[in-house]
Formats: C-alpha cells, sequence, structure tokens
C-alpha cells in the first residue's frame, strides 16, 4: 500500500466532520463518524474533540508524529438534506474507502446541493404561522393575518443575516416585528384573538431545535456541547420573549389597549 | 369527546417547517405525520388532566416513532425527531410568561415560567428516555453477535 498522506487525511476528516456539524448534526454523530473515517485508512489513535463552534482533531500517525488541526464553524444552520448526504458519504468512505481525490469531489457535490430560494421559504414560514395558528385554537382571520407575520419575520431574519448581524439580535427584531404587525392589525379589527396569531407566528423563531439537540448532546455524554446548546436555546427563547415584551408595551402605551 | 381536528393541523404545520429544514420527499411526508400522532397521543391523555404528563406521553410516542421510520429509511434519527417534535414545542407558554411579565402580574409570571420550564423539561425526559433504551438494546444485540 502506498504511503498515507496523514496531512490529507486529517483535512479530508475534518471536512467531513464540519459539513455534518454545520448543518446540525449531533456531537456523538460528528465524532463518531470522524473515528470511524480515521479507521478506516488504518489511523487508531484519532483524539477528536468537538463542540457546536468547533473542531479539534489530533491524530499520531505510524512514525509516531502526531498531526492536530482545529476548525472553527462559524455559521450554523440546519439542513438535515446535507446531514443525511454527509451520513450516507461517511458509510461509503467505511465501507469502499475510495481515495481523497473522490471525497473531496463528494463533500463539495454535497455542499453544493440547492437549498430552497428565498421566496420559497418566506411562503413555508407563512405557512407555518397559518397552520400553528389554527393549531393553537385561532379562527381563520387569525390565520390569515398570522401568515403575513411569518413571512415578515422570515424576510427580516433573512436580511439581518445579511448583514452578520448577532442572531440574539436578529430574534428580537423579527419577533418585534411580528408582534407589532399584530398589534395595528389589531386595532383595526377587534375581534382577533392577538395571543394565538403572535403565538403561531412565533412558532418559527421557537427554539425547538436547540432543545431536543441539547438533550440528545447531554445524554451521548458530550456535557460541554449540551451546556452549549442549553444556553442558546435559553438565549433565543428569551429574545423572543423581548422582542413581542417590547411590541405589546409599546402598543400598550399608545392604544392604551 | 375530545376534538382531534389539531392533530391534522399539527401535521400540515410540521410540512413547510421540515421543508425549511431542507427534508425532502417520503422523509418530509413521514416526520410530519410523526408531529400529528404525537399530537393525537396528548389529546388521548386528556383524562390525565396533567399536561406535563400528556406532554411527557406524547413525547415518548414521537421518539419510538422517530428511531422506528429512522430504522426503516436507514437516516438520522434527527431529522425525524425535529420535525415530529415542533408542534410539543411551548410556545404558548413562552408566551404567556412573557405576556404575565409585560403587564406586571408577577405571581402568574412565575407560575407560568415554571410550568414551561417544565414542559420543557418533559420534552428532554421522553427523547432521554425513549434514545437511552434504544442505545441499550443495540449494545446489548452487538454483544450477543459476538
Amino acid at each position: 500500500m502506498l504511503r498515507m498522506n496523514y496531512d490529507e487525511l486529517i483535512t479530508l476528516a475534518t471536512d467531513v466532520g464540519c459539513l455534518l456539524l454545520a448543518n446540525g448534526a449531533e456531537i456523538y454523530r460528528v465524532e463518531e463518524s470522524m473515528q470511524r473515517i480515521f479507521r478506516a485508512y488504518g489511523v487508531h489513535t484519532g483524539e477528536i474533540f468537538a463542540i457546536p463552534t468547533c473542531i479539534n482533531v489530533t491524530i499520531v500517525t505510524p512514525q509516531g508524529k502526531p498531526v492536530t488541526l482545529i476548525r472553527r464553524i462559524p455559521v450554523r444552520g440546519t439542513n438535515l438534506d446535507r446531514v443525511e448526504r454527509g451520513n450516507a458519504l461517511c458509510r461509503r468512505i467505511c465501507s469502499e474507502r475510495p481515495d481523497f481525490k473522490t471525497v473531496r469531489r463528494e463533500i463539495s457535490m454535497i455542499e453544493h446541493r440547492p437549498v430552497f430560494g428565498l421566496g420559497f421559504q418566506i411562503v413555508m414560514f407563512a405557512l407555518v404561522a397559518f397552520f400553528f395558528t389554527l393549531f393553537f385554537g385561532g379562527d381563520f382571520s387569525d390565520a390569515v393575518c398570522s401568515m403575513f407575520c411569518g413571512a415578515v419575520i422570515k424576510i427580516v431574519c433573512h436580511y439581518m443575516n445579511k448583514f452578520n448581524a448577532n442572531p440574539f439580535f436578529v430574534n428580537i427584531v423579527a419577533s418585534f416585528a411580528a408582534a407589532a404587525m399584530v398589534m395595528c392589525a389589531a386595532q383595526f379589527d377587534m375581534a382577533l384573538n392577538i395571543d394565538k396569531v403572535i403565538i403561531g407566528a412565533l412558532m418559527n423563531l421557537v427554539p425547538g431545535i436547540a432543545i431536543t439537540s441539547f438533550m440528545r448532546d447531554i445524554i451521548a455524554g458530550d456535557l460541554m456541547a449540551g451546556l452549549i446548546r442549553f444556553t442558546e436555546s435559553m438565549l433565543v427563547a428569551t429574545a423572543i420573549a423581548i422582542g413581542a415584551g417590547i411590541a405589546l408595551t409599546l402598543s400598550r402605551m399608545i392604544w392604551g389597549v | 369527546m375530545t376534538d382531534f381536528t389539531p392533530c391534522i393541523w399539527a401535521f400540515l404545520a410540521c410540512i413547510p417547517f421540515g421543508a425549511v429544514m431542507n427534508l425532502r420527499g417520503k422523509t418530509l411526508l413521514f416526520a410530519s405525520l410523526g408531529g400529528g400522532i404525537g399530537w393525537f397521543f396528548y389529546l388521548l391523555c386528556n383524562p390525565l388532566h396533567n399536561d406535563i404528563m400528556q406532554y411527557f406521553i406524547a413525547m415518548i410516542a414521537i421518539s419510538v416513532y422517530s428511531e422506528i421510520m429512522a430504522r426503516l429509511f436507514k437516516m438520522p434519527v434527527t431529522g425525524f425527531l425535529l420535525a415530529a417534535m415542533l408542534p410539543m414545542v411551548p410556545g404558548g407558554g413562552i408566551y404567556y410568561t412573557m405576556e404575565y411579565c409585560v403587564i406586571g402580574n408577577n405571581q402568574m409570571f412565575i407560575e407560568t415560567g415554571l410550568h414551561t420550564l417544565g414542559i420543557a423539561g418533559a420534552l428532554a425526559m421522553g427523547t432521554l428516555l425513549v434514545s437511552s433504551l434504544v442505545r441499550l438494546w443495540h449494545i446489548i444485540t452487538e454483544e450477543k453477535k459476538i
């Protein structure tokens, strides 16, 4: 067997780990996948430490030389399609041990898989708000009003993210915008169930993802990662409450309702 | 007689949410179905008159469903779980807590806040229980093979 390029191996494994982590996979999945890749290529000394914002890897080559790589993950999102493909790629690497070039091509192919456009996402956010308002017991006119709020949330998030605003602030503004819209609408239509409409629209922002994955991380023994995600979910929840709270207080001051 | 229409709304609400997270095709459909099933179990346990317990049972139902679906489709459990648990997330709790805070009703504020935390805890316990058991089962069956 020809001599292994360990620098290349560690970069590649970290790329796969990064792909999984940045798109919302659990920590244990990331660490296990990377470990398996190392084993597939005959390195049994891989030490991996991953938290949601960073991956640290060290492997020791058979010559006894340690190689380390640290990769920060600045932007995280949820793209389960990519997690799924990354997972499948990892399985393939373990069973077939393709050469590095093929793996690299596969990774970039996964990274370039199409995501839904802004227009489609706005419609989806609107629909989420629409159905959740009905779900929480609002009537049809509430749901229609909520639909517009959902769309506004996505638009606000999109443009604020474009300017790299921090997530805490983005959530405050988005939740404020939605709640303010509802309060204005309520001035014209007194029959509106304000609470149902706002809750429905805000379900788009609620940190359900963070709540589940923090629990799953803690179960798997990644306490550090779990704590980070827990803090994250608390921050998002607080931000949502602050944003909507400001809108409610303002409307009380202006219209006295 | 309990009204089961919210199950349908839960199912329909999960579809666009799953789509935002880039779930596709059959996975999206079955993950959303999990949302409906979860709320069905929640309503089914209405006679308990204890919504934290109801959330707990519904979450167990969702987790079991997600684990089964993940095995069937050979995909990570997370995808199914994330989409299906959305209707369970205490968005209402967060909102009402905030509202009491704004009005200045401190007693209700603390009460609702703690209740919301309780719900989040129940959800977490539900997933914890199921995925720990699944892991245990995995380890035992693999030891048998060796």
